[in-house]
């Protein structure tokens, strides 16, 4: 693979080579040049082993067959994301780097942790979209959403809810109930492995993720649902109420993942990937692989997932406008 | 089924013709990139995560498990040869290890070095595969304070194992702990130290400072010396071989080892640095040799090199038992499990016994074999020892180069990393330690983020590190080194007081 792939590399560097001599003569050689010819590098903005880096590397295995080139994965990681998204920025926006963009730097975005924006980005595929949920150790007293949200409302803070950070969808949610009147604390866990472990082991009441990401422990029986926040019930987890059920307007902070190209991106090349990855989406092995993980999504056109990444950048402002009072925070 | 025909089945997939001979492969890489200065085993298993795409899981688990305990432990290699640890868990193994080395015994020191990190390595192997579920149980047990606490305890020990000059490690460990923090905060998002700049956001990476302070500071000293004067111009090789009685009473010093790194195996985030640095701070105290310490002690050397590699089958305890991954080692390979459409965690030992248990033998067998890839590398690197140190020193600027950019593939990172090399070179000449400053920038960001949220989840009550059991222990453990380190200081300083 390796090998091939390197082959692919120094034959394309002469193609490269070839391409710019005809561009000095030519002027416009670019534009004609075939794309891809040369390895896109694809940046997993978060660690290995985390959902984005895991997207990543699924889409990329997947659409080397459908592009003809390797899309090495390199994971550049740091600052919700942003650190990659940098990366991204200031490499040549010539379609040969590619980036994961997901809901959590958004939101990032949203509380000028960095400079970015939403019309930074091109989006070339809208590849994951999962609500999230709140759960509980199996063993815990409370029964159901209503029983945990009254003992919330009899013991204000006490109640101890492991989360991503201060300042991201999980702290809006949060402060939300709260504003309702269920109190409860935020306890930041940077690390999925220390927020996962915190409800299994007892020291946190519970815990706000989507349901991919801790599937494995409610099927082997260590936490259970309590609350969908989302408008519909999860597929999944038919006896489980959505918050709108419960007269909550929390709908709008699912988590989604993307693949982005910096905005400059030539548009031809855009609809190239766009057009691969849209082959990625529908083929059985991804189709499986976001089965297992609770994330299918509607296959969104560059403009329409645009359109989605900007409403969310709005809808998170917005609830920053409303709780002025929370912590800035990121993770 | 019972534990006999799991084994059996274990058995059978650890020596299947492909997942032996990827094991193999790994092993040798993993050894050979952590004795790379600069290439640490972590970006070795990186680097390899895509060939598991091709592998079925099993050989995907015992390829990257090679690589793991083998590269755990290739770093002690250079440690031991040139003072330059391959990988951050070998440092203290150069603080015992480089001096043999001097004396000629380089032999001797690789010996005990393979030999406490095959028994370590192996005790942590076992305990995965007879205790996993009740071990796994305890360390849920463990919360955000008693990782606080053992982070203190590392910190502690950081002073405790100073060789003349304690305030000087303090001054070295404090600015350490400050360099740590640059960067964004872990829980409150602000940026602290960056001068506005966005790469220093991300702060600053201890495996980049390890490799600046270390092995760029080590060529910038030879640059700047006559030759026979730095560690990389002044190699012997050979010397006195170990018998198998030195081997045999250093078996304290192994079993302390192997304890301390099995417990600080499970718990996330601390693992194989920390383990190390915790077992030679206790064994100096334990081995009642103490004073003697740093200057090529065998108890000096088995410690340390047991516990790093007693934390590689604990660290994959709660990995397999429950999906939590408490490093970026097991974190790699959850990657190479899910891509697989793997979930570990209580069900995979119901679902697919036959991968847990060829995980479990294949980490058994692995440990084992380490010892003759151990030797084989150790030799080649011997071998390597003879060219000129100015090509050498060449070699090792390159991989560092590469090392530092491979952490986070940050072009950055390489300009951090070759600041510290100069660093490391004026630390130096003014005879300032510098293992003190990587161990800061590690544990630093630990005991913040454990402190942070250890407050978070107990309504902002400072006391509840000395009210939770566990916690005061470790935090009371951690005292008592203190003063036992300072004491002798602190009498001298009574006495000089005017009374």
């Amino acid at each position: 693979m390796a090998v091939s792939s390197r082959l692919v590399s120094v034959v394309s560097a002469k193609a490269l080579v070839g391409a710019v001599c005809a561009g000095l003569a030519a002027g416009s050689a670019m534009a004609q040049e075939k794309f891809p010819s040369r390895p896109i590098q694809v940046i997993a903005t978060f660690g290995a082993g985390g959902g984005a880096d895991l997207m990543a590397r699924q889409m990329s295995r997947l659409a080397e067959p459908i592009l003809g080139v390797a899309l090495p994965v390199s994971n550049v990681a740091g600052a919700s994301g942003t650190a990659g998204l940098t990366r991204l920025l200031t490499n040549s926006p010539d379609g040969y780097t590619v980036a994961t963009l997901i809901a959590l730097s958004v939101s990032a975005w949203a509380s000028n942790i960095s400079t970015q924006k939403p019309d930074d980005f091109t989006i070339v595929a809208m590849t994951q979209d999962s609500p999230s949920m709140l759960f509980v150790p199996t063993n815990s007293p409370h029964k159901d959403i209503k029983a945990f949200l009254e003992h919330a409302k009899a013991n204000p803070g006490k109640l101890k809810v492991a989360t991503s950070g201060y300042g991201t969808q999980d702290d809006i949610t949060l402060i939300y109930l709260e504003k309702l009147g269920y109190k409860t604390t935020n306890v930041p866990f940077a690390r999925p492995a220390e927020r996962y472990a915190a409800p299994i082991g007892g020291h946190v009441d519970a815990i706000y993720e989507e349901p991919g990401d801790v599937a494995q422990f409610v099927k082997a029986g260590q936490m259970r649902a309590l609350v969908t926040f989302n408008d519909e019930r999860h597929f999944a987890f038919r006896d489980v109420p959505s918050s709108k059920e419960l007269g909550m307007q929390i709908s709008d902070l699912p988590n989604f993942r993307t693949l982005a190209v910096p905005a400059a991106t030539p548009a031809d090349r855009v609809k190239v990937l766009a057009a691969a990855f849209d082959k990625v989406l529908d083929s059985p092995e991804w189709k499986k692989y976001c089965e297992d993980t609770y994330t299918c999504t509607q296959k969104l056109t560059p403009e329409q997932a645009k359109a989605r990444v900007k409403a969310f950048y709005e809808t998170v402002q917005s609830y920053q406008k409303r709780f002025p009072d929370m912590k800035k925070g990121t993770n | 089924m019972d534990l006999v025909s799991l084994l059996t089945q274990g058995i059978a997939g650890t020596f299947a013709p492909y997942n032996f001979a990827v094991m193999v492969i790994g092993l040798i890489v993993g050894v050979v990139a952590g004795a790379l200065p600069g290439i640490s085993f972590v970006n070795a298993m990186a680097m390899a995560l895509p060939f598991t795409y091709l592998m079925p899981p099993v050989a995907a688990m015992t390829f990257l498990g090679g690589i793991y305990v083998g590269g755990v432990f290739g770093g002690s290699i250079s440690a031991i040869l040139i003072n330059i640890p391959g990988t951050p868990a070998s440092l203290p193994s150069c603080w015992d290890g480089y001096p043999m080395s001097r004396r000629g015994e380089s032999g001797r020191a690789l010996a005990i070095a393979i030999t406490a990190s095959a028994v370590g390595g192996l005790m942590s192997a076992l305990l995965l595969t007879f205790g996993a579920p009740p071990f796994a149980r305890i360390a849920l047990t463990f919360d955000q304070p008693e990782f606080f606490a053992a982070t203190i305890l590392g910190i502690v020990s950081v002073v405790a194992i100073a060789k003349e000059d304690a305030w000087r490690s303090f001054l070295s460990l404090f600015m350490g702990l400050a360099v740590a923090t640059v960067g964004i905060d872990p829980l409150y998002g602000v940026a602290r130290f960056s001068f506005g700049v966005p790469a220093l956001e991300s702060g600053v990476n201890f495996v980049v400072v390890m490799i600046g302070l270390f092995a760029i500071g080590e060529v910038l000293d030879l640059i700047c010396q006559r030759q026979d004067q730095s560690a990389l111009g002044r190699r012997r090789d050979g010397g006195r071989r170990a018998g198998l009685a030195d081997l045999w009473s250093v078996k304290g010093s192994i079993a302390r080892g192997t304890g301390i790194g099995c417990m600080i195996g499970v718990i996330p985030g601390a693992g194989a640095t920390v383990g190390a640095v915790i077992a030679y701070g206790v064994e100096k105290q334990a081995s009642g040799q103490g004073d003697r310490f740093g200057t090529g002690v065998d108890a000096g050397l088995a410690a340390p090199e047991s516990a790093k590699n007693a934390t590689t089958g604990a660290a994959m305890i709660p990995l397999l038992t429950l999906g939590i991954p408490g490093s970026a080692a097991t974190a790699i390979m959850l990657a190479a499990l899910l891509i697989h459409g793997i979930n570990p965690g209580p069900l995979l030992f119901a679902t697919d016994p036959r991968l847990v248990y060829t995980v479990f033998v294949s980490m058994i067998v692995a440990n084992l074999l380490m010892i003759v890839a151990g030797v084989a590398v150790a030799r080649g690197f011997a071998q390597l020892m003879r060219i000129p140190p100015a090509v050498l020193g060449a070699f090792i600027v390159v991989l560092s180069v590469i090392g530092a950019f491979g952490v986070r593939n940050n072009i950055f990172d390489i300009h951090v990393c070759l600041a510290f090399g100069v660093a490391g070179l004026v630390m130096k000449r003014f005879d300032f330690p510098s293992a003190p400053l990587v161990l800061g920038v590690i544990l630093g960001p630990l005991a913040e983020r454990y402190f942070l949220t250890s407050l978070a989840n107990h309504d902002d009550r400072v006391s509840v590190f000395v009210t939770r059991p566990i916690s005061a222990t470790i935090l009371a453990m951690a005292l008592a080194f203190l003063a036992w380190a300072m004491w002798p200081r602190m009498t001298r300083l009574w006495r000089r007081a005017p009374a």
